[in-house]
């Protein structure tokens, strides 16, 4: 009991975190109908941010953090504006685009911070002796709660406000919304910087864990795309039950079959959905 | 007139390339060096090319050069991956026309090389890959003046365990040539001494080890042995010492080295780092003889800061190596090479360089240079193993 206790906690702990970061690259396929390859690195981005303004800069851990994620969605609205407003209609063009600039931004940040690891210090430190059981981190449990407040949070933003609203309606009839008045240029862009910062929260909440170099992108990018097609192209609610489903069956897969497989685990789901729900679990285009 | 004009162009452009082409084939001899300068392991890249650095001053400068040239090293990145290695090496061979190729730091990498070797006729001499099977493929043209896993396992981990009295022995082990050789040779051991142990595999880019640590932690062991390279090896310290095994229940042996050294080490373990031990092949402290003193003296000199990554000199001894066997081969020829290597009889950092020459298993082409393990003590390397060398006592809480 013990042992099944502590790989679900760590379970969900990464299952947050990947639908985090997921959620981003779904926001933006469902309204921008553009597959970000470059989500992984806007991910490293602020991690490295994080950690440049905590300890080059001396400022505290949580406004590092926030610094980061707003730099980052700035970062996103100029990306959108110069290299993928001429391309919306062109599916080809935003992937080659995007495709690209991961590469550059990899070879960028290996340019500038070098091929090391970079961690900005944890928000807390020690472990809690949770259930009375084993020991789980601090860092990780400050990790798995802020990232449920994160999505919670952006299921508010766009189940209840006027951005929420204006957002899906130009995710279900672009046109439509700007007969009324909505105007998609703009949507276009804060989604698509809205998505980019939700890939600098997962930075930054999971680099004072796992730090960052130029190549764990590919990772956050891959795992970002099977959350995403595991829970249906799109779809929100998809994503948080994908994420979770992932890292549950990769630490329970890690756990009672082998540890030195886990990545495995999570293909192989994913193919066992593809194969009995092409759509993923939660349908397509559902914002 | 045109035509004079592209006679004229083109008689200085064959002028510049013949001068090019000329300068390169006849004013140095080249040198290739294989090694990840990215991936998880890229800083034994930048350990390399400090070695490199080093060697270079020492061959070019003391020793005039060889054969009359100046030895021009060409470093290829092989990003950790065999099939980067694979490519770069074969790119070595017959783009850059280097005559003996030196480095290695990954086991899969080096073994994805050894076929080509072999194709190309083209002297290999790794230094920092340990998986048994490179030299255990007994080829001619391949050479390793370093650790390889039964060396280590047999000279180092072994007579650690039973000299210091461990009882109960966790091994954890990479999904690579390397981890799960050097694995199966700690289990064999093992058994062999009767020691009671227990095995978990992980994935080498796994940053999470919460799964593994558990496992461990029911088993209860005095001493978990961490056959993890790259940074990964960071994170398995400092998560075990988030889930109060390390060192509060058991002391870790990390069984690759460097990683343990490298700069962001401490960023990276924190606190969680004070105690951990290491295998390493230099210490400070410990001059194996007049050259390993005189390199380190050289390093701090030229780099101002004392020597930590003993990669380093790892890639500085085979550079000495491959140059001492030029020399006394007379030629660049692969086979007069090959042959002046199996001849080889040479003082380098770690000790004297002399290969295996029995073939049938993995001492063929093989030197095993002395190994030392290290501990971690209030941020101090302490060396407790061999007995005979150590510069403190070992400390379990």
């Amino acid at each position: 009991m013990q042992d099944f206790l502590l790989y679900t906690t760590n379970g969900l702990l990464l299952g947050v975190i990947y639908a985090l970061s997921a959620l981003g690259v779904s926001l933006i396929v469902g309204i921008m109908n553009v597959i970000n390859f470059s989500h992984g690195e806007l991910y490293v981005l602020a991690g490295y941010f994080s950690a440049l303004f905590a300890r080059g800069l001396g400022l505290p851990v949580t406004l590092a953090a926030l610094l980061a994620v707003i730099m980052v969605f700035i970062f996103g609205l100029i990306l959108e504006r110069v290299l993928l407003r001429n391309t919306y209609g062109n599916d080809m063009a935003s992937l080659i685009i995007t495709f690209v600039l991961s590469i550059v931004l990899q070879n960028a940040y290996l340019l500038i911070f070098g091929p090391y690891p970079q961690k900005p210090p944890g928000w807390v430190t020690g472990s809690t002796h949770l259930f009375g059981l084993f020991y789980y981190g601090n860092q990780r449990l400050a990790a798995l709660g802020v990232g449920a407040v994160v999505i919670a949070a952006l299921f508010v933003v766009i189940k209840k406000t006027w951005f929420g609203k204006t957002v899906r309606a130009v995710a279900q009839d672009r046109e439509m919304a700007a007969m009324l008045g909505v105007n998609p240029t703009m949507v276009n862009m804060l989604s698509f910087g809205t998505g980019c910062a939700l890939a600098a929260a997962a930075g930054v909440i999971l680099s004072p864990i796992f730090p960052v170099t130029p190549t764990v992108s590919v990772g956050v990018s891959l795992t970002a795309f099977i959350v995403v097609v595991l829970g249906g192209m799109g779809s929100l609610t998809g994503c948080v039950v994908g994420g979770l489903v992932l890292g549950l069956v990769q630490n329970l897969g890690a756990a009672y079959v082998s540890s030195g497989y886990k990545h495995f685990f999570g293909f192989f789901i994913l193919l066992l959905v593809l194969v009995v729900r092409p759509t993923g679990l939660f349908g397509q285009k559902q914002l | 007139m045109m035509w004079r004009k592209v006679l004229s162009v083109s008689l200085v452009l064959g002028l510049c390339l013949f001068g090019f082409a000329g300068a390169g084939s006849t004013e140095t001899i080249k040198i290739g060096v294989v090694g990840p300068r990215t991936g998880p392991a890229a800083a034994t890249g930048a350990a390399f090319e400090e070695g490199i650095a080093l060697a270079l001053d020492v061959i070019n400068g003391e020793q005039g050069g060889i054969l009359g040239k100046k030895m021009e090293v060409v470093f290829e990145d092989t990003g950790g991956t065999p099939e980067k290695a694979a490519s770069g090496f074969e790119k070595l061979i017959t783009s850059d026309k280097v005559v003996v190729t030196v480095g290695e730091s990954h086991s899969s990498c080096a073994l994805a090389e050894v076929p080509i070797a072999d194709r190309y006729k083209h002297p290999l001499i790794i230094a920092e890959a340990w998986a048994d099977d490179i030299t255990a493929k007994n080829s001619r043209y391949v050479f390793r003046a370093g650790p390889c896993n039964s060396g280590v396992v047999k000279d180092n981990l072994l007579g650690f365990i039973k000299d210091y009295g461990f009882k109960r022995v966790a091994i954890v082990a990479e999904n690579t040539d390397w981890g799960l050789g050097i694995k199966k040779l700690a289990e064999d051991g093992l058994t062999a001494m009767g020691v009671t142990f227990m095995t978990v595999e992980t994935e080498r880019q796994s940053q999470d080890h919460y799964t593994e640590l558990n496992k461990i932690s029911a088993f209860e062991p005095d001493l978990v042995l961490a056959f993890i390279y790259g940074f990964g090896v960071h994170y398995f310290i400092a998560q075990a010492n988030e889930t109060g095994l390390f060192p509060q229940k058991a002391l870790i042996l990390e069984g690759a080295g460097p990683p343990s050294l490298w700069p962001e080490f401490w960023q990276n373990v924190g606190d969680a780092g004070n105690l951990e031990l290491f295998l390493s092949r230099m210490h400070s402290k410990v001059d194996f003889n007049p050259v390993s003193k005189k390199y380190r003296e050289a390093y701090t000199k030229k780099f101002g800061k004392e020597p930590t990554d003993y990669k380093s000199r790892s890639i500085y001894d085979v550079l000495l190596v491959a140059a001492d066997a030029i020399r006394r081969a007379g030629s660049t020829d692969s086979e007069k090479i090959v042959d002046a290597l199996e001849k080889t009889h040479l003082e380098v950092g770690s000790g004297v360089v002399q290969f295996g020459l029995e073939k049938g298993d993995y001492r063929y082409h093989q030197w095993q240079p002395p190994m030392l393990i290290v501990q971690w003590q209030n941020k101090e390397q302490v060396v407790v193993y061999p007995m005979n060398v150590k510069t403190g006592e070992l400390k379990k809480k």
